[in-house]
């Protein structure tokens, strides 16, 4: 039953991707740029540049550098980075791991963090707490990325020296905290609120009032009755995070020197190195096509209903 | 900042890099260090940034290097020998160097390097040594003019004098790699580097550490250091935060905290600041209207006033332009002088060259890439044109955009600024504004001056020394006259470093944080 819709997803996925690595290479193509000149520094020489060109087949017409480039994918091969010489499936594989690594923990401190905030302030709504708690979602939301990122180095790492300043530190826990913390604040405040205002529709519900009547906890009235249906637009709201989550990860990188994609991309988008720019667009796409997949699966553990479809 | 400063400020630099007496020289720990970016590679070959320098001066050695007073010295090369013509340079090598693989290196690695390298990225190292074009257009399968005489002597024979030739041959891609090595590895040996340098390459976990050990088998014995982390920190201010917690022996100081750093009491001690061989200038394509004609690019020269940029913008830390050529550089003439800050010079001007009050030229585009400070200097340049009627349209690229458009020349009005290579005239000058280097290759104004040229050719074919430089000195003033560029200042390396790091050189041709300098030098007082 669950297999059906998670083919269906996976076979859309193929004309997502091809749509994605098409306006990808035809926006760089448009870009202003030479890959060739910008490996050269400050100092370029013409014969060396045409050579370049030549060695990577950039001076051939754009189609045939799609058609090889595709043809290479198809294959199974993501081609080769022009500024580090080496395959750019060895370059994301490197990086992936600091990536998936950040981008999980900021979501498991959005999910946890952010629920508790929502489910807090649904219970009494119009209060202090609530006020509180919302104003908090609000700020973290509206908090640039990099600002925020600034402001916990500064007070847990230099002023208090708790916690590293930067750098991922061999993988240790402590590296991870600020980073994890500072991409996972803008996805929480969004939680909060759509746990909130969709907790509060719920529990205006018969079904919750009857259970109430039934003189069942409040505890009990929440937990298992209304949050199982509130918690359907709030998978969504994750689901979508996601991708919030990849755009914020290069801000939240640099700021905490973490050796992820995030950075990479922009590294290569600067140096023009399209094969890399390429693959790791794919990557991001992937992940994010992947991440409504689960958010779709989500659907039918939590809402029955939606197995029906 | 004046020119007696500047002075001031080198004799210090180069006072504070001497060496402490051996005895006092501490052996062991940990250098961190943190660069803004990853380096590309670390293959000599393959780098043309300093932050793929600056790890590879660590791992590799040259023939020769430049002391901190840029003077050649002996490295791998334990003496030299120049022809009377001035053509042919004959090195006689150390003896019992070892490679970090354990074999001992050879005159044959000296040509095998130099040949590699010159298919590399920074050919014009080589091109003016005999069969070196040739070689480069695959016409034939070695450079002629690279002979090693015996085991212990290479021959080098330019097509032509070069004074600067021995600079090139302490140049980071002069450096001597071992011809087995990189044919094994390949592309490789840009990620897995084997040289004969201090320090051995150990680790590199790409955007976030390169680490390097001390080689106990260097020709001048084990460095002081045990190794080097070179971590990778894109922020400024996280870079100077990890500065301040301890986790950095140094870091530069981040732009706009200048004054605020030398006023803060635990921070003052350790700020340093010395001059180094850049220059950051606007420049104009003198190729196509309305730049080509000098009355309109003096008519802005006399508009801008480079003190507004070098006292507001970046707090009196940098020196103020006046010519081409940086202080720190050896010919530097402290008399040179291009049209001065005199806006009734320029409205004359303006009108002469037929825009009246700006009439009739219309916006005029200026192309400077992305940076903060690229864009804060574009917009007081806006304000100051504004004040004699020309109205700059900014247009803000990110680098690879940027140099494009100004290498093709389709930049009007632009901004570049200029980093020596080595420590010569030629590397600014013949580069700069030579007509052979027109476009990419340097001369983005594309100016085309015979005389210029002449002057410029004959100043490099001669014997290194006063006369030399004074043909620089008339051909800096040519230009500056011509109003092809306009310096607005010198750079300086502005760093903060740790008191307990010592014997770390200052010379010009580093700038923090990417010290150039040989870090074998360098020891802990801790």
């Amino acid at each position: 039953m669950i297999a059906q819709p998670i083919a269906r997803r996976l076979v859309a996925l193929i004309p997502v991707l091809f749509g994605i690595s098409l306006l990808v290479f035809v926006l760089n193509a448009l870009a202003l740029g030479d890959p060739a000149r910008a490996m050269l520094g400050q100092r370029g020489d013409p014969e060396l540049i045409a050579q370049i060109r030549q060695e990577y087949a950039l001076d051939r017409p754009l189609w045939v550098q799609y058609a090889t480039w595709m043809g290479r994918l198809l294959r199974g091969n993501l081609g080769r980075s022009y500024h580090q010489q080496r395959p750019v499936s060895e370059v994301i594989a490197e990086r992936f791991p600091a990536t998936f690594k950040l981008a999980v923990a900021a979501t498991l401190i959005a999910v946890t963090a952010g629920l508790l905030m929502g489910i807090a302030a649904a219970l009494r709504p119009g209060s202090a707490l609530d006020h509180l708690l919302m104003g908090a979602a609000v700020i973290g939301i509206s908090t640039p990325v990099f600002w925020l990122g600034l402001m916990l180095s500064l007070f847990f790492a230099v002023w208090l020296g708790w916690l590293p300043v930067s750098g991922y530190g061999d993988g240790a826990f402590a590296n991870l905290v600020l980073p994890a913390l500072t991409l996972g604040a803008l996805h929480t405040g969004t939680i909060a609120r759509m746990t909130r205002s969709s907790l509060l529709e719920v529990v205006r519900q018969d079904y919750v009032q009857a259970a109430r009547a039934k003189g069942l906890g409040e505890a009990t009235v929440i937990g298992k009755h209304a949050l199982k249906n509130a918690l359907i637009p709030v998978v969504t709201v994750v689901g979508i995070g996601l991708a919030d989550l990849l755009v914020g990860a290069p801000l939240t990188e640099t700021v905490f020197a973490w050796p992820g994609l995030g950075r990479m991309l922009v590294a290569a988008v600067g140096q023009r190195d399209l094969p890399v720019v390429m693959g790791a667009v794919l990557v991001f796409a992937v992940i994010y096509v992947l991440g409504s997949l689960l958010v779709d699966l989500a659907y039918l553990v939590i809402d029955p209903r939606t197995r029906r479809d | 900042m004046s020119a007696h400063r500047v002075l001031l400020l080198l004799t210090l630099a180069f006072a504070l890099a001497l060496p402490a007496p051996a005895a006092a020289q501490k052996k062991g720990g940990t250098l961190r260090a943190a660069f803004g970016s990853d380096p590309p590679t670390l293959d000599p070959a393959q780098a043309t940034d300093t932050t793929s320098s600056a790890v590879i001066r660590q791992i590799f050695d040259t023939l020769v290097e430049l002391d901190a007073m840029l003077q050649p010295v002996p490295a791998l090369a334990e003496r030299w020998g120049v022809s009377t013509d001035q053509r042919v340079y004959t090195f006689t090598l150390r003896r019992g160097v070892r490679f970090h693989h354990g074999r001992e290196m050879r005159a044959a690695d000296v040509k095998s390097s130099f040949e590699r390298a010159a298919k590399g990225k920074r050919p014009w190292v080589f091109e003016k040594i005999v069969g070196a074009r040739e070689f480069l257009r695959g016409q034939v399968a070695e450079i002629r003019g690279i002979r090693p005489l015996n085991d212990w002597t290479v021959e080098i024979t330019l097509e032509r004098p070069f004074a600067p030739f021995l600079s090139l041959m302490a140049y980071d891609a002069a450096a001597i790699v071992p011809r087995e090595e990189a044919a094994r590895l390949g592309v490789e040996f840009a990620t897995r580097p084997v040289g004969t340098g201090a320090f051995r390459f150990v680790s590199w976990r790409r955007d976030d550490q390169v680490v390097l050990e001390a080689f106990s088998g260097h020709f001048r014995g084990a460095p002081h250091l045990d190794r080097i982390v070179f971590r990778i920190i894109p922020a400024e201010i996280t870079r100077f935060n990890e500065y301040k917690t301890g986790n950095l022996e140094w870091s530069e100081i981040p732009t706009g905290h200048c004054r605020a750093v030398q006023g803060d009491p635990i921070l003052k001690p350790e700020w340093a600041i010395w001059p180094i061989l850049g220059t950051h200038a606007v420049r104009f394509n003198v190729e196509r209207p309305p730049f080509s004609d000098r009355r309109l690019r003096l008519a802005v020269a006399h508009a801008i006033e480079p003190r507004a940029i070098v006292g507001g913008l970046l707090e009196g830390c940098v020196v103020e332009g006046k010519g081409i050529l940086p202080p720190a550089m050896p010919g530097f003439n402290p008399g040179v002088g291009g049209p001065r800050f005199d806006r009734v010079e320029a409205r004359r001007l303006l009108a002469e060259a037929g825009f009246p009050g700006g009439r009739g030229l219309g916006p005029v585009t200026f192309h400077y890439n992305t940076s903060d400070l690229n864009q804060r200097i574009a917009e007081l340049l806006q304000s100051q044109l504004k004040e004699i009627g020309i109205t700059l349209e900014l247009r803000r690229l990110d680098w690879a955009a940027h140099i494009k458009l100004v290498d093709e020349g389709r930049a009007p009005f632009f901004r570049q600024g200029w980093i020596a290579d080595y420590p010569d005239p030629e590397n600014f000058l013949a580069v700069l504004f030579h007509s052979r280097n027109v476009g990419a290759a340097g001369n983005t104004s594309r100016y085309r001056n015979p005389a210029l040229d002449r002057l410029l050719d004959e100043a490099d074919g001669m014997a290194p020394g006063p006369a030399r430089f004074k043909r620089y000195q008339q051909a800096e003033q040519m230009v500056l006259t011509d109003a092809v560029w306009i310096s607005l200042y010198h750079y300086t390396s502005r760093a903060l470093i740790k008191p307990y790091v010592k014997g770390l050189e200052r010379s010009p041709l580093s700038s923090a944080p990417e010290f150039l300098a040989p870090l074998r030098k360098v020891w802990l007082d801790k």
